[in-house]
C-alpha cells in the first residue's frame, strides 16, 4: 500500500523552480534554431498555368478577354498579340479555334475602325492555316456576324465588312455560298435602300421601284467608287454560288461543254468490261440497279409527272422563280448605277466622243455586266437558264439597247496624265481595294456575251435582232480575224459569244463570216495547247450540230477545216498526243458521217498517216492507234502503196498483235470479199489487192528486208541437216508474227473455195519465197502454219512447194533440237509453235513426209549432226499421230536408220542411238508385223 | 400433229427454190416454206394480221405472203431504194424499213407513209421496235444509234422534222446489231458493232450501262427474255455470252468455271449474222454466213440441231408461231392495203387527212379496243404487283427484310459449321 502511494508520488512529482537557476529543458520542447529560405520559380509556375505568351507576356486567354475591354487601344493591341501568338504557336490555333473565332467575329462591328483592320488581318491569317471543312461548323456564327457588319448603320463599318467578305471570298467560297439568301439582300441594302412598304402595298407594277439607289454624303469614297467595290463583291460571290452548284464542275473543259451546248453525260456510271478479263478474273458484272422494277433516278422518262409537296421551300437560290425575282430587283440598280457613271463622266455628252469611257466607268461597267452574266447563269437547269434569258429579253432588251448597245463598242478615254495622278491620290483607297484595271477588249466581250444571251432564234422571234445584233458581230469578226491577242479565258468567251450568234442567226453568209475569223484566228501559229484544243473542240461541236442547220452542213470553212485535218494529224506527228487524239476524234466523227470533203483529204493523206516507219499509226500512244486503225474503215478506197503500207505496219512490231488482227480484219471488212454488206457499199479495194496484201502480211518480211538477209554473214550456213539457213528472230518478233499468221489464215480460210485459195498462196510461194536460200524462222513456220490450215485433201501442192516447204520443216526441226539443247525457258512458247507447225503440217499435207526423209543423208552428216539427227527421228517417231504417215514410208526410214547404225558403229552404242531403235522398234511393232523381219537383221 | 408453240423462221441468200422456210425447234423438221425471191439481212418480219414480209434482196421492194399462204406473193411493196432493214411493231400497227440513210414509217392499216427520217448520215443497218411499240431504235454505218419515240415521229407537224429522243453515240464504227429488251419504255437496248464491242444501254434515258470489248467485231447480239444474258455473235463465227448480273462468285466455284470454253458457244466457222432466243430462254438460235443455223442449248452451251441453207443465214428469228399459220384455209384478219410510196400523199388529196380509218373484217373493232384496255389493265395490275412484292409498303418490307435478313443469318451460320465440320474432318487424318 505504502509502495503503491509512493510510485504515485514519482508519476506527479512537481518540478521545483529556483531564481537563479537555469530551467530545465522540456523533453517535448521543439527545436527553432533553423533558418528558411524561398526559391521562386516565377516562369515555370507561369508557364504550368497558361501555355506561350507574346512578347509582352500575355496569353492567349488573357488576349482573348482584352477583346471586351471598353478601350480600343487594348483592343487592338490584343488583336496584334494574337496575331504574334498564333503565328509562333500554330498549335493553340487548333485547340481554341472556337472561342478565337467568335471573339475575333464579334469585334468586326468595332467602332473603331484600326480594331476592325486588325480584326481583318487576324481572321485572314486564320483562314489561310485552316482548311474549310473545319471551320465550317463555326461558320453560321461568323456569316451572322458578317452580315451585321454589313447591315450595320455606321458606313465605316459597312465598307471594311467588304475587306471581310473578301477574305471569306478567297477561303471559304463554297461556305459562304451555300446560304445565299441573306448575303444576296445585304448586298442589295449596301447600294441602295427600300422604300417604305406602304408605297409598295398601293400597286404590284411598284415592286419594281421598291429598291431605289443610295446616296451617302458620309462616305469616305465617292458613291460611284462605294458601289463599284460592292458590285465587285457581289459578282464574286455570284461566281462562287455559280461554281458550287453541283451538277457545275470548275473544271475549264467541263464548261466549254456546257458553253458549246452538249449535255452532260454519264450520270450513271458506265461499266467498261473486257472479254478476257471477263472470263478469267470473274468480275461479278451487275448491270441493274433494282433488278429493273423501277427506273433509275436519273431517267427522264417518267409516266406521271411527279408531285412534290411542301418543297418549294425559297431557301437560296434553287428555283428559278426566286433567281427571277432576285434579278428583278437587282437589274433595275444595275443600268441605274451605270446610268449614273456614265453621266458623271461623260457630262458633255458629245456624240463622237460617247463611247469613249473613264478607266473608272469602264470598271464599273464591266462589273455590271459581270453580275449580269452570272444571274444568267445563276439559273438552276438548262431549261431554265433558257427561259430566264426569255424574260431578260422580255423585260430588258430595250434598256439594254438603250444603256449598253448605243455607244458599242467602247474604248478608253485618253485622259491627260497629270490628272490621272492626282485622280489615282485622290482616291487611293478604292483603287488599292480594287487592284484591276479593265481593258476595254474585256469589256466589250462581256457586253456580247451578255447581250448575244438575250437574242432569240429568228424564226420564232417577231422582231428581227439584226440592228442591234450587227455591231457585236463585226466587232467579235473583227477581234478574231485581227489576231489580238487574247488570253484563254477571253478567247472562251468569244467562243461561246459566237457558238450562239451561229445557232440564232440562221444566215449563211453570217455564218461563213463568223467561222472565217476563227479559221484565220485558228490558222496562227504559235497558238498554246489550251487554245488549239479549245479552238478545236468549238469546231467539233459545231460541225456535230450542223444537223438541222443547214447553213452550218453548207459553210465552206468547215468544209475546209475539215479537209485540214488529216495533213494537220500527220505534221503533228508524235509531238503532242492529246491533241492528236483530239483531232482524231474529229476526224473519225466526220468520217462517220461520210462527209466528201474530209474523206477525199483522209484518202490523200493515207500513206503518209499509216507509214510503218513515222506514220502517226505506230507513233502514238495505243488508244490512238486504235481509233487510226478504225478510221481506215471510212477510207473510200484503199490503193496499193497503202495496203503495202498496211501490211509493213502490221508485221513490223510497232503496234501490238491484237491491233494489227483488228486491222487486218477491217481490210477484210472492206473488201468485196468479207460477205457482209448493207446498203449499198462499194468495196474499197480490188480482190487482187487484198489478196497480196494477206501474202505479204502471211510472209511477214518485205522483199528488202529479205535481200539483206541472204547477204548477212550471220545466219547459220546451209548443212545437210538444216538445208536452209534459218535466221533466228527475236522472241518478240516471233509470237507477233504468229498471231498475226493466225489471223490472215483467218481471213483466207474465210474466202469461200479453199483450193483456189490455196493455189493463190502456192503461186505465191512458187514464185517469191522458193528462191531463197536464207529464211527468217517465224516466216518458215508461219507458212508451214498457213498451208496446212488451207490445204483441202482434194489437192496436191506442187513439187518445188513441196521441197521448199520440205526443206523448211526440215531446218525448223534441226533449229528445234539445238533449240531444246540451249533450253532457256523462255523460247517455251517459240518451240511449241514450231513443233505444232512442223507436226501438223507433216501430218496433213501428203508428201510433205517422205520428201523430208528423201531429204536426209545420213552419208553427208558429220559426227555431231548424226545425234541431231537421230534426236527428230526418235522425236517424230513419238509422236503418235503420225505413226500412219510414218509406216507408210517404212523402207526409207529404216533405210535412214541402218545408214545411222553404220555410220555411228564407231564409237560404243549412244545413249541417243539406243532410244532411236527403241522409238522406232515400238512404233513398227504396233504397225504392220511386216517390217519385224528386217528389224531382226539388223541387231 | 398439234401445231408447235414456236417456229424458226429462218432465210438464206443463195437458195432458189423457197425464200423463208419454217422449222419446228424442237424436231427441226421443216414445216413450211415460202416461196418467191430472197431475203435481205435483217429484213423479216411477221404482222400480227397474218402477213409475212421480207425485203428483196438488192431490190428496192417488200415481199409480202399472207401467213397460210405459202406458194403465192400477197403483193409486193415498192419503196424508193434497197431496202437495208425492216421491223414491224409488236401490235401490228407499224411497219419501219431503213432504206439508204432514211426510216421509212408505214401506218400498216392504212398503209399510210407517216414519216421519212433522215437523221442517218450512213446506211441504217437495223430497226428495232420495243415491245410495247412506244419507240424505235435505229442503228446504222455512221456510227450512231438512235432512239425515236414514235408518237413524236408519227404527230407530224410538217414544218418541224422530229427529233431523235435520244442519240446513242459512243461507238466508234458502224454498228451491226441491236436487240431492244422487254419492258417497253423502260427497256435496256444492245448494240453491237464493228468496233468489238457491245454497249448496253437504258432506252429511258439514253444513257450507256455497259460496254463489253471483245476480241473480234461483233455482228449480231440478243438478250435472252428475262435479260439475264446478252449473246454476242462474232464474226470468227464464236457466240459469247455474257453475263449481267453474275453473282460475286464464291472461290470454289469460280475454279469449276475457269475453262474458258464455258462461255463461248463454238460450231460456226464464219460471220454469225443473227441470234434469237426462245420464249423460255433455254434454246439459241443463230444464222451464219457459213451456211448453217444452229440451235444451241444454253445452259450446256451445245449444238442441238444444225440446220443446213443453201446460202448465207440472213434471218433467223424463233417467234411464237402465228395462230393461222397451219390453218390453210384461215384468211388474214385484215386485209392489207396498198403502202403509199410517198410522204405527201395525204397532202395532194387534202381531205383524207382528217378522216378516221375504219377497219374491215368482222369483230375486229370490238377486240381491238378491249385488247387495249386489256393491256392497260394488265400493265397496270403488274406494276401493281411487282410493286407491291418488291418494294411494298414500308413497314411490311421492312419485316419482310429483317426476315430474310435473319435467315440469310441461320444459313450462314449453317454454312459455316459445316465448313469447321468437314475442314475438321478433312484435317485431322494428316
Amino acid at each position: 500500500m505504502k509502495a503503491k502511494k509512493k510510485k504515485r508520488q514519482d508519476d506527479f512529482q512537481k518540478v521545483k523552480l529556483k531564481v537563479g537557476k537555469k530551467k530545465p529543458r522540456a523533453d517535448n520542447a521543439t527545436n527553432t534554431n533553423f533558418r528558411t529560405k524561398g526559391i521562386h520559380l516565377p516562369e515555370q509556375l507561369k508557364r504550368d498555368t497558361s501555355g506561350p505568351t507574346t512578347h509582352r507576356q500575355l496569353g492567349i486567354n488573357e488576349l482573348l478577354s482584352q477583346l471586351h475591354h471598353y478601350n480600343a487601344n487594348v483592343k487592338h493591341s490584343a488583336l496584334l498579340g494574337l496575331r504574334e501568338l498564333l503565328s509562333i504557336n500554330p498549335s493553340l490555333l487548333e485547340q481554341h479555334l472556337s472561342r478565337l473565332l467568335s471573339e475575333v467575329a464579334a469585334v468586326f462591328t468595332d467602332k473603331d475602325g484600326n480594331v476592325r483592320v486588325a480584326a481583318t488581318r487576324v481572321l485572314r491569317f486564320i483562314a489561310q492555316s485552316v482548311p474549310a471543312e473545319r471551320v465550317a461548323p463555326f461558320f453560321p456564327l461568323l456569316s451572322a456576324h458578317l452580315s451585321c457588319a454589313m447591315t450595320h448603320i455606321e458606313a465605316g463599318i459597312q465598307e471594311d465588312a467588304m475587306a471581310v467578305l473578301d477574305v471569306f471570298l478567297e477561303h471559304y467560297p463554297a461556305l459562304l455560298a451555300a446560304r445565299p439568301a441573306v448575303l444576296l439582300t445585304n448586298f442589295l441594302e449596301l447600294i441602295s435602300h427600300r422604300q417604305n412598304s406602304g408605297a409598295a402595298k398601293k400597286a404590284q407594277d411598284a415592286k419594281s421601284r421598291m429598291w431605289t439607289l443610295s446616296v451617302n454624303p458620309d462616305r469616305a469614297v465617292s458613291s460611284q467608287q462605294w458601289r463599284l467595290s460592292v458590285l465587285l463583291r457581289l459578282g464574286r460571290f455570284l461566281q462562287a454560288v455559280v461554281e458550287e452548284r453541283p451538277v457545275g464542275e470548275s473544271d475549264m473543259s467541263a464548261l466549254s461543254e456546257r458553253l458549246f451546248g452538249s449535255s452532260g453525260e454519264g450520270r450513271i456510271a458506265t461499266l467498261y468490261l473486257n472479254w478476257e478479263e471477263l472470263i478469267y478474273s470473274k468480275v461479278g458484272v451487275r448491270v441493274y440497279e433494282h433488278s429493273g422494277a423501277k427506273p433509275t433516278p436519273h431517267s427522264t422518262f417518267k409516266l406521271r409527272p411527279e408531285v412534290d409537296p411542301g418543297a418549294a421551300v425559297t431557301e437560296g437560290l434553287d428555283s428559278a422563280e426566286t433567281v427571277q425575282s432576285f434579278a428583278a430587283t437587282l437589274v433595275p440598280l444595275l443600268l441605274e448605277v451605270w446610268v449614273e457613271a456614265s453621266t458623271a463622266h461623260c457630262p458633255s455628252n458629245s456624240t463622237e466622243g460617247a463611247h469613249l469611257l473613264s478607266p473608272d466607268a469602264m470598271s464599273v461597267m464591266f462589273q455590271v455586266l459581270t453580275v449580269l452574266q452570272l444571274l444568267r447563269k445563276l439559273a438552276p437547269q438548262q431549261e431554265h437558264q433558257d427561259a430566264l434569258d426569255a424574260w431578260f429579253r422580255k423585260e430588258y432588251l430595250g434598256d439594254f439597247k438603250q444603256h449598253f448597245m448605243k455607244n458599242f463598242p467602247y474604248g478608253t478615254l485618253d485622259t491627260p496624265k497629270p490628272k490621272k495622278k492626282a485622280d489615282l491620290k485622290r482616291s487611293k483607297q478604292p483603287a488599292a481595294i480594287l487592284g484591276l484595271t479593265v481593258e476595254p477588249l474585256a469589256l466589250n466581250i462581256t457586253l456580247c456575251q451578255v447581250m448575244v444571251s438575250l437574242s432569240q432564234k429568228q424564226s420564232q422571234g417577231r422582231e428581227s435582232d439584226g440592228d442591234w445584233v450587227t455591231p457585236l458581230r463585226t466587232f467579235v469578226r473583227d477581234t478574231l480575224g485581227n489576231t489580238v491577242k487574247l488570253s484563254y479565258r477571253q478567247l472562251h468567251m468569244l467562243l461561246g459569244t459566237m457558238w450562239k450568234m451561229v445557232l440564232t442567226q440562221r444566215s449563211r453568209t453570217v455564218t461563213e463570216d463568223l467561222l472565217a475569223a476563227v479559221y484565220i484566228y485558228y490558222k496562227q501559229r504559235n497558238l498554246s495547247l489550251q487554245t488549239r484544243s479549245l479552238l478545236l473542240s468549238f469546231y467539233s461541236k459545231l460541225y456535230q450540230q450542223e444537223q438541222g442547220h443547214t447553213h452550218i452542213a453548207r459553210s465552206k470553212v468547215l468544209c475546209r477545216w475539215l479537209a485540214s485535218l488529216p495533213l494537220q494529224l500527220s505534221q503533228l506527228g508524235h509531238r503532242n498526243p492529246a491533241l492528236s487524239a483530239q483531232l482524231i476524234s474529229s476526224i473519225q466523227a466526220a468520217a462517220a458521217r461520210g462527209n466528201k470533203d474530209l474523206l477525199n483529204s483522209l484518202q490523200m493523206h493515207a500513206c503518209k498517216l499509216y507509214d510503218p516507219q513515222e506514220g502517226v499509226v505506230v507513233l502514238l500512244p495505243a488508244e490512238s492507234q486504235q481509233r487510226m486503225v478504225q478510221l481506215l474503215y471510212f477510207l473510200p478506197k484503199m490503193s496499193q502503196p497503202l495496203l503495202a503500207n498496211l501490211s509493213c505496219c502490221c508485221t513490223a512490231g510497232r503496234i501490238s498483235a491484237g491491233l494489227a488482227a483488228s486491222l487486218i480484219r477491217i481490210v477484210h471488212l472492206r473488201s468485196s470479199l468479207s460477205g457482209w454488206t448493207v446498203g449499198s457499199q462499194e468495196a474499197a479495194l480490188q480482190d487482187v489487192d487484198y489478196i497480196s496484201f494477206l501474202f505479204s502480211t502471211l510472209i511477214g518480211f518485205s522483199s528488202e528486208d529479205l535481200d539483206s538477209l541472204q547477204e548477212d554473214d550471220s545466219t547459220l550456213p546451209p548443212s545437210p541437216l538444216s538445208p536452209l539457213s534459218l535466221y533466228p528472230t527475236p522472241l518478240e518478233q516471233f509470237t507477233h508474227h504468229w498471231d498475226v499468221v493466225e489471223e490472215v489464215c483467218h481471213c483466207l480460210e474465210m474466202l469461200g473455195s479453199k483450193s483456189q485459195c490455196f493455189d493463190i498462196v502456192q503461186n505465191g510461194i512458187c514464185k517469191y519465197v522458193t528462191k531463197l536460200g536464207v529464211v527468217p524462222d517465224s516466216m518458215a513456220a508461219g507458212l508451214l502454219r498457213a498451208v496446212s490450215r488451207l490445204l483441202d485433201l482434194s489437192i496436191l501442192p506442187v513439187e518445188p512447194v513441196l521441197r521448199f516447204l520440205s526443206q523448211c520443216c526440215l531446218s525448223l526441226l534441226a533449229m528445234l533440237v539445238t533449240l531444246q539443247q540451249a533450253a532457256p525457258a523462255d523460247t517455251n512458247h517459240k518451240r511449241e509453235a514450231i513443233w505444232g507447225a512442223c507436226i501438223t503440217a507433216l501430218s496433213s499435207v501428203p508428201r510433205l513426209l517422205r520428201m523430208l526423209l528423201q531429204l536426209l543423208r545420213v552419208s553427208d552428216l558429220n559426227e555431231e549432226e548424226l545425234p541431231q539427227l537421230g534426236q527428230i527421228l526418235s522425236m517424230l517417231l513419238q509422236h503418235t499421230p503420225l505413226h500412219n504417215q510414218l509406216l507408210a514410208n517404212t523402207a526409207l526410214l529404216q533405210e535412214i536408220i541402218q545408214h545411222l547404225t553404220r555410220y555411228s558403229r564407231g564409237a560404243t552404242r549412244e545413249q541417243w542411238l539406243t532410244d532411236l531403235l527403241y522409238c522406232y522398234s515400238v512404233t513398227v511393232a504396233h504397225g504392220s508385223s511386216a517390217h519385224r523381219g528386217g528389224l531382226r537383221d539388223m541387231y | 400433229m398439234a401445231a408447235p408453240l414456236e417456229v424458226v423462221l429462218s432465210s438464206d441468200s443463195g437458195s432458189q427454190l423457197w425464200n423463208v422456210s419454217v422449222f419446228d425447234p424442237h424436231s427441226g423438221s421443216s414445216l413450211l416454206s415460202y416461196r418467191g425471191g430472197s431475203s435481205a439481212a435483217r429484213s423479216l418480219a411477221v404482222l400480227r394480221s397474218g402477213y409475212l414480209l421480207s425485203a428483196q434482196l438488192g431490190k428496192n421492194f417488200i415481199n409480202v405472203w399472207e401467213i397460210q399462204r405459202k406458194d403465192q406473193l400477197q403483193q409486193k411493196i415498192v419503196c424508193p431504194g434497197v431496202v437495208t432493214c425492216l421491223t414491224a411493231s409488236h401490235d401490228g400497227l407499224f411497219l419501219a424499213a431503213g432504206v439508204a440513210e432514211a426510216v421509212y414509217l408505214w401506218e400498216v392499216c392504212t398503209g399510210k407513209l407517216l414519216s421519212v427520217l433522215s437523221r442517218h448520215y450512213q446506211d441504217v443497218t437495223c430497226v428495232k421496235f420495243t415491245d410495247d411499240s412506244s419507240h424505235f431504235v435505229s442503228g446504222g454505218k455512221d456510227n450512231l444509234a438512235l432512239v425515236w419515240s414514235l408518237s413524236s415521229v408519227v404527230h407530224l407537224d410538217l414544218s418541224h422534222a422530229p427529233e431523235p429522243r435520244h442519240i446513242l453515240s459512243r461507238h466508234s464504227l458502224p454498228i451491226t446489231d441491236l436487240h431492244c429488251g422487254l419492258m417497253g419504255a423502260q427497256a435496256r437496248v444492245a448494240t453491237a458493232s464493228l468496233d468489238q464491242t457491245v454497249k448496253v444501254w437504258e432506252l429511258s434515258s439514253g444513257e450507256l450501262l455497259l460496254s463489253i470489248l471483245f476480241d473480234v467485231e461483233i455482228m449480231s447480239v440478243t438478250f435472252d427474255p428475262s435479260e439475264y444474258f446478252v449473246f454476242c455473235g462474232g464474226s470468227d463465227g464464236n457466240i459469247f455470252q455474257v453475263s449481267l448480273c453474275s453473282q460475286s462468285l464464291s472461290r470454289e466455284k469460280a475454279f469449276q468455271s475457269d475453262t474458258d470454253g464455258n462461255q463461248v458457244f463454238k460450231g460456226h466457222r464464219n460471220l454469225v449474222t443473227c441470234l434469237s432466243v426462245s420464249m423460255d430462254g433455254t434454246l439459241l438460235l443463230s444464222g451464219s454466213h457459213d451456211e448453217t443455223a444452229r440451235l444451241w442449248d444454253v445452259q450446256s452451251k451445245q449444238s442441238v440441231r444444225c440446220l443446213t441453207h443453201k446460202g448465207p443465214v440472213t434471218n433467223a428469228v424463233i417467234m411464237a408461231a402465228p395462230a393461222n399459220m397451219f390453218l390453210p384455209d384461215s384468211r388474214p384478219a385484215i386485209p392489207l392495203p396498198r403502202f403509199s410510196r410517198h410522204l405527201h400523199a395525204s397532202e395532194g388529196d387534202g381531205g383524207e387527212s382528217g378522216e378516221v380509218c375504219v377497219r374491215l373484217g368482222l369483230n375486229v373493232q370490238d377486240e381491238e379496243e378491249t385488247y387495249l384496255q386489256k393491256t392497260h389493265r394488265l400493265n397496270s395490275l403488274m406494276n401493281a404487283v411487282t410493286d407491291k412484292s418488291v418494294f411494298g409498303d414500308g413497314e411490311n418490307t421492312k419485316v419482310r427484310v429483317a426476315e430474310l435478313e435473319e435467315e440469310v443469318q441461320t444459313l450462314k451460320k449453317v454454312n459455316k459449321d459445316l465448313f469447321d465440320f468437314s475442314s475438321q474432318l478433312l484435317t485431322k487424318p494428316t
